[in-house]
């Protein structure tokens, strides 16, 4: 060490110490707390809003108990408690009261508290839901044996289960054991059932249809002449085939009337409080179970088995039970299609501005207009894709293809293709704008490496500019994606629909079917909200298909992140 | 450092005298022959009436202070200033007779035989033996024995095989600052070019691995004709064969390395070698 002291004199008095009162405003202070509270009001709403959804999603599908509530009028209910609130009754409705309730409730200002219950039941009551005020209130009890059963038609029932029969044998007030020893079998035959209606005579159907169309595509190259030979020919291949169909369908229509009878043997009898009875088919039921007996493992038993068939079954009653799995594939599905074209699409798109175009007035005049067509309204990609693609393209495609089959339209209309250009042309600003500028950051000593070997411009851009910029790509490719994933209104004309009658990808030749309209979560929960019988019904299904609908683009989401994760791994790497 | 006092003064182009040869026509023969040669970024002079010839298998540094237009000049003989908007050129460089510049030169075959190495070591995101191979990959060789010989040769070439020879199909972004140089030298001369150009190839890295670069030019001396650009000057004084010496976009002098370094004719190369300015 040196002796500073030697030739520098030694400090004495230290003054760094900020002044009281200094500009706060020269060290940026108040830009950083304006930053950093921007951001964090920005995170809040989104955790709140990811909190909404989660809880109440996550809560719907937990078995609630059942309460019976006695009236002061003597009348009684029963039903699941959904929800409490404070509410102002009626002038007329206060006067109908007895002092002492009237001057409690002025003396609250005038509010009283209500109570929400869903009785179920619609098929007896017209009514899902029911409010009740706390002073109708006589009493509230949980009485043990009490059912909740989810049907097939007329949504929940709740009251009684009060005998069960088996062909012959019938037996009054089953236990919970009882019924379930013969519900599994029934069960399984209304679902032997279903599958031949929906397999075997579907195809039945599909060949009948196909040879049909086949006669008419005959005559239609037959320049109209049904007598030709040409037409004849196939006329009598198709009767021949026909004879085989009809005997087939006859078969089949024999099989499923075997299974109803067999189906037929079982029944329940549920009877509601007020004591009308009802009959229906055991196989109607979907699910039944006793609320107020439930232990926890019975509970969580439920609870999955909802979530499943959540997931892997079919809508059923306007969509507002059952599953959501055809809008579950339908978004899955078209949001992968349009990835596939809006990736190459975009990244050749922003290849020739950035690698090939002379940059200039033009190509910025391009760019400016790449980036507003992000700006505009969704609804006129959709006006544009029904006009454009359904019908002019989808038209001439049906015109030329499948003459056969007009005047019904086959990709004249709405479908998944249609649907997945409509939001590839939306989305392809954002991959454009990442793709430059990831071909940007491509370092040119890498460029200049390349070309230095000898390699063309297209062979550099090939090997070395496109893998290195592929991360950068999959940024955009994910923004995209998650934006797709979550647009509704343009595709409400494109091709999405309430309820689909088949998958746009299934076990029929071709198996990828996309002219096929189809259901969309987005779609689907516009639909529960805002266009069933009831929207207090519709409403626990918004937070789940909600719920359902962010997951999927998650799950979309990681899995492109994992790629770009292994893509920047491979070709970015660190370099010190 | 150079004092306030020794600092050039700005100069008018009139008052340069015409470059100093010590040699013009070596005993190897002529590799590049230089002449005349001018180029203008825009309306921006770079280079000014360059001519030297270049012998064929020696070592040629190119030194002078910074923004001189060493790099020009270098990026010229394989045409690399090509990316640049608004690039002229007057004059002629020929490699082995043939003229660089003109409508009818294939540049990519051109390239293809000048090696070039790059201030920065860039190897290209893909394993080390893909990186070697790069150029044969262009050629469109995909018989495997074919390339692994040429992995091999090329990285023993460039004194790197011990190395990395259990790690071929490894990222070559994983390596160090020195490895991926001399992978970038084996890149360069596994498409068994005649020339070699490097520009400041070792400023990127510390002594050691610019001691085993400068080893490696040694052995390379002969079999390629290497340009090579450098600020050290020592270096310049270990490795090269001949130098030259540019000052704003002109050649000063132009001579054998020994002959510049100990008895230079003009007063900037003195004072430039000696450490005056630059
Ligand atoms: N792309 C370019 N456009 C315009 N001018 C350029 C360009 N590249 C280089 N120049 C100019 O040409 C002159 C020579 O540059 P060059 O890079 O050849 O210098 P250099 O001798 O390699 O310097 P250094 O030792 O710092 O690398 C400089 O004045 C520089 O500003
Ligand atoms: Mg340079």
């Amino acid at each position: 060490m040196t002796d500073i002291t030697a030739d520098r004199p030694v400090r004495t008095s230290v003054t760094f110490v900020r002044a009281k009162g200094s500009d706060v405003s020269a060290v940026g202070e108040p830009f950083i707390w304006g930053m950093g509270g921007a951001l964090a009001f920005g995170v809040i709403m989104i955790l709140g809003f990811l909190a909404l959804v989660i809880i109440n999603g996550l809560v719907t599908f937990w078995p609630k108990p059942l309460e019976e509530v006695r009236l002061s009028d003597g009348r009684s209910f029963v039903g699941e408690p959904v929800r409490v609130e404070t509410y102002r009754p009626s002038p007329d409705q206060l006067s109908k009261l007895s002092d002492e309730v009237k001057a409690k409730i002025l003396s609250d200002g005038g509010f009283a508290n209500r109570s929400l219950y869903r009785i179920g039941n619609f098929d007896f009551y017209n009514n899902d839901f029911q409010w009740v005020a706390d002073f109708e209130v006589a009493g509230r009890s949980k009485p043990a044996d009490l059912y909740l059963v989810e049907r097939q038609e007329w949504g929940v029932f709740i009251g009684k289960i009060t005998a069960v029969r088996a062909g012959d044998e019938s037996l009054e007030n089953p236990t919970y054991n009882q019924i379930n020893a013969h519900f599994d079998e029934a069960r399984s035959l209304r679902a032997e059932r279903a599958r031949i209606e929906r397999v075997e005579i579907g195809e039945i159907n599909h060949r009948l249809n196909a040879g049909r169309l086949e006669i008419r595509r005959a005559v239609l190259d037959a320049g109209g002449d049904e007598n030709a030979p040409s037409v004849r020919r196939i006329t009598d291949k198709v009767a021949a085939e026909r004879v085989d169909l009809d005997r087939r369908f006859q078969e089949a229509g024999q099989k499923v009337n075997d299974v109803r009878a067999r189906d037929g043997r079982f029944s329940v009898s549920l009877t509601e409080v007020g004591g009308q009875t009802k009959t229906l088919p055991l196989s109607s039921l979907v699910r039944f179970y006793q609320p107020n007996k439930l232990g926890p493992g019975e509970s969580l038993a439920i609870y999955g088995s909802r979530w499943l068939e959540f997931i892997i079954a079919e809508p059923r009653e306007a969509n507002t039970e059952g599953g959501v799995m055809p809008a579950i594939f339908g978004t899955l599905v078209m949001t992968i299609v349009m990835s596939l074209i809006v990736a190459p699409f975009g990244v050749i798109t922003a290849l020739y501005l950035r690698e090939y175009a002379k940059q200039g007035t033009i190509v910025s005049i391009v760019r400016i207009s790449v980036n507003n067509l992000a700006g505009v309204p969704s609804i006129v990609y959709g006006v544009f894709g029904l006009g454009f693609f359904a019908y002019i393209l989808g038209g001439n495609i049906d015109a030329l293809f499948f003459p056969e089959r007009l005047p019904n339209p086959t990709y004249g209309t709405g479908g998944v293709l249609w649907s997945a250009l409509t939001l590839a042309l939306l989305t392809v600003p954002v991959v454009i704008v990442a793709t430059e500028e990831a071909l940007a950051s491509v370092p040119r000593s890498m460029r200049e490496g390349s070309l230095a070997c000898g390699a063309s411009k297209w062979q550099t851009i090939k090997w070395i500019v496109l893998p290195r910029a592929a991360p950068g790509i999959m940024t955009g490719l994910i923004l995209a994606m998650a934006r797709g994933a979550g647009e509704v209104a343009p595709l409400m004309l494109v091709g999405v629909v309430k309820l689909a009658p088949e998958l746009p990808i299934d076990f029929t030749f071709p198996y990828v079917h996309l002219e096929r309209s189809f259901m969309h979560l987005g779609f689907h929960i516009y639909d529960v909200a805002f266009q069933s019988r009831n929207s207090e019904a519709g409403r626990p299904m918004v937070y789940v298909t909600t719920l359902i609908l962010i997951g999927v683009v998650l799950v979309l989401n990681v899995f492109a992140i994992q790629v770009r994760a292994r893509l920047k791994k491979r070709f970015q790497g660190s370099q010190f | 450092m150079a004092s306030p006092a020794l600092k050039p003064q700005p100069v008018s182009p009139l008052e340069f005298d015409p470059t100093i040869y010590h040699i013009t026509e070596g005993q190897n023969g002529t590799q590049l022959n230089i002449d005349d040669f001018c180029l203008w970024y825009g309306a921006t002079q770079a280079l000014h009436n360059n001519t030297l010839k270049i012998e064929r298998g020696l070592v040629t540094a190119l030194i002078g202070p910074s923004g001189c237009g060493k790099s020009t000049l270098l990026r010229s003989l394989n045409r690399m200033n090509d990316l640049i908007d608004g690039l002229r050129v007057s004059g002629s460089i020929t490699l082995d007779g043939e003229p660089l510049f003109g409508p009818q030169v294939d540049v990519i075959a051109l390239r293809k035989r000048m090696g070039m190495v790059f201030q920065k070591p860039n190897p290209f995101p893909m394993s080390i033996a893909e990186n070697v191979t790069y150029p044969l990959k262009i050629d469109g060789v995909t018989d495997r024995k074919i390339l692994a010989e040429a992995t091999e040769a090329a990285l023993r070439g460039a004194a790197l095989w011990d190395e990395v020879k259990d790690r071929l199909d490894q990222s070559a972004l994983g390596m160090s600052g020195g490895q991926q140089q001399r992978l970038c030298i084996a890149r360069a001369i596994a498409a068994n070019p005649d020339v070699l150009l490097m520009d400041e190839p070792c400023s990127a890295l510390d002594p050691i691995a610019t001691l085993k670069i400068e080893e490696l030019i040694d052995e390379l001396r002969g079999s390629y004709t290497i340009v090579i650009v450098t600020h050290n000057m020592q270096q310049a004084a270990r490795i090269s064969d001949n130098t030259a010496f540019m000052y704003l976009g002109r050649l000063i002098e132009y001579g054998a390395t020994e002959t510049m370094f100990t008895n230079p004719k003009g007063r900037r190369t003195e004072e430039y070698i000696t450490g005056r300015f630059g």
